[in-house]
């Protein structure tokens, strides 16, 4: 199996070894009956049912990829069937949290009406109309995938960051420290294959610029309720510490091969509330 | 969803990759498997890599708006992925490679008609609602049922212990998957007529083999000719038409056997 390889001077991402020391159930090490003592503030709360959301929103996305040429690409595949796993485990140890703060899982709870906006039509195509365009889109698409899971990692990670900061609980500082090393590797494989792709092909670049000057943030955002993302938004790139958030990932995005300041600049005003 | 006799959180909460760190699989290098069952082998790594391509299938339905069928999914696909790895490293100590590059090849093959397939899908998952989630569940089922038979073929064929060891670990979950996709379609199948005349229409009329949707006609009738062929292969098809024929609504169908007859496999 031809999983290390070398790209440029990098060593690429190993599927192989990723798939076998896989991060399952984390249930023993979440610290739970501190929860107990000091339980968490209603905003912490709500921002961790969101994220819990968000992480267990995984088979909805894979069919958004599936029916375009991504499912063709087996080690692409063979990557998401992991990152699938690892996300499974990240929102059920999110659940647990929920539940030792004596709240319902997040699935248990009804979520409000999404928002309705002309301009996210794109992200919420149902598959057919996703299957349909993609087509007429081929390989390219795969890059446009890597590279808004790339940017989602990095919005999903100042989110955590955030929460971390602003929630004052040291047990939940450390539930959050074991899920970004958990995610620290799905970055790390969508990081590799975008700068791969981005730097290799036109098409691919223009594609995935042209996908970003719309995107909805994070991924799957369309389907979740309107309040919740406008919480999600004053609370991780509100006021100016999320400014300055928001203008760091705009500066990575402008930096990825093949894109620029404007495509940098789409994404950071689509972050902010 | 909980009435289900599948318990979904023990099964996400105990799946685990198969082993077989223990299993002495050097050994084929002194006893190499024949050509044919390499064949069969290679056929089977192929259709383990690609469930998560049978998912996307499904996905493109309303089912996986459900928590359940996500978190099953979920397991299922990495379950299903590392049979391929083992698979695989069987296949390897015979020199032959099986990388993800070959796979993506294979898929690359399908063209027009597998493009078309998730639009197809949701098109006729729209249409039904929520009675065609029945309809993949039962199809899922006798997919199952199909793979543990013919890994148990396998394992009788060959007579390898090492081989057979392996195989009933594989087999033994798929029986979990059975067991998921039993319940799930038992249920929905019994609390809707409209599911079971289109279940029965869908099996009856586009079910075949499992893994025909990505290989080559020939490679299909070579693995059916080596595992479902004869008396002892027709009497696994029976099975597994019988088990089929177990869910509500679906009495009388014998999908494997009909499928085999058209493949021209001899009885």
């Amino acid at each position: 199996m031809t999983t290390i390889g070398e790209v440029g001077q990098r060593t690429r991402f190993d599927v192989r070894e990723f798939a076998r020391t896989a991060r399952g159930n984390h249930r023993e090490t979440l610290q739970l009956s501190e929860y107990a003592l000091s339980p968490l503030n209603p905003e912490s709360v709500r921002m961790v049912r969101y994220l819990g959301r968000l992480e267990g929103a995984t088979m909805e996305h894979l069919r958004n990829l599936l029916v375009t040429a991504t499912h063709k690409d087996a080690r692409v595949t063979a990557f998401l069937v992991t990152w699938a796993f690892e996300k499974f485990w990240i929102a059920d140890a999110l659940d647990a949290v929920l539940e030792a703060n004596g709240m319902e899982r997040f699935q248990d709870v009804a979520e409000g009406k999404v928002r309705k906006s002309r301009s996210e039509s794109a992200d919420r195509r149902g598959p057919i109309r996703r299957a349909l365009s993609a087509i007429r889109l081929g390989v390219p698409i795969v890059a446009v995938h890597t590279t808004t899971g790339l940017i989602d990692e990095w919005i999903t990670r100042a989110a955590y960051l955030r929460l971390a900061a602003q929630s004052k609980s040291a047990a939940l500082a450390s539930t959050i420290s074991m899920i970004l090393d958990v995610k620290k590797r799905h970055q790390d494989f969508f990081d590799d294959e975008s700068r791969r792709r981005l730097a290799e092909s036109p098409r691919a670049a223009a594609l995935t610029r042209k996908t970003l000057l719309t995107a909805s943030w994070p991924i799957g955002a369309v389907d979740r309720a309107a309040d919740d993302r406008s919480f999600f938004e004053e609370y991780v790139f509100g006021g100016d510490a999320g400014v300055a958030s928001a203008s760091e990932i705009e500066a990575r995005v402008a930096s990825l091969p093949g894109l620029d300041d404007r495509i940098g600049s789409a994404v950071a005003r689509k972050l902010l509330p | 969803m909980d009435q289900m006799a599948f318990d979904v959180d023990k099964y996400t909460a105990t799946s685990v990759s198969v082993n077989w760190s223990d299993l002495d699989l050097e050994s084929f290098r002194d006893h190499p498997l024949n050509e044919t069952s390499l064949r069969t082998l290679r056929y089977m790594t192929d259709v383990e890599y690609h469930t998560v391509c049978y998912t996307r299938d499904l996905l493109t339905t309303p089912s996986h708006k459900e928590a359940d069928m996500s978190a099953f999914m979920t397991m299922w696909n990495r379950e299903e992925f590392w049979h391929g790895e083992a698979l695989s490293t069987v296949l390897g100590i015979h020199g032959i490679t099986v990388d993800f590059d070959e796979v993506k090849a294979g898929r690359m093959k399908l063209g027009w008609k597998d493009r078309l397939d998730p639009i197809k899908q949701s098109v006729l998952g729209k249409i039904a609602g929520n009675d065609f989630v029945a309809v993949h569940m039962a199809w899922g089922a006798a997919n199952e049922w199909s793979a543990i038979q013919a890994y148990n073929r396998m394992a009788d064929l060959e007579e390898d212990p090492v081989l057979a060891e392996l195989l009933k670990r594989i087999a033994k979950q798929e029986a979990r998957h059975v067991a998921f996709y039993t319940s799930q379609a038992r249920d929905r199948l019994a609390g809707s007529k409209k599911a079971q005349v289109l279940a029965r229409f869908a099996l009856g009329n586009f079910w075949a083999p499992v893994g025909s949707s990505i290989m080559e006609r020939e490679e299909v009738v070579h693995v059916m000719n080596h595992l479902m062929s004869g008396p002892e292969g027709r009497k696994a098809a029976r099975k597994i038409d019988a088990a089929i024929s177990g869910l509500p609504g679906l009495q009388g169908l014998k999908i494997v056997e009909d499928s085999l007859d058209k493949l021209g496999i001899a009885a």
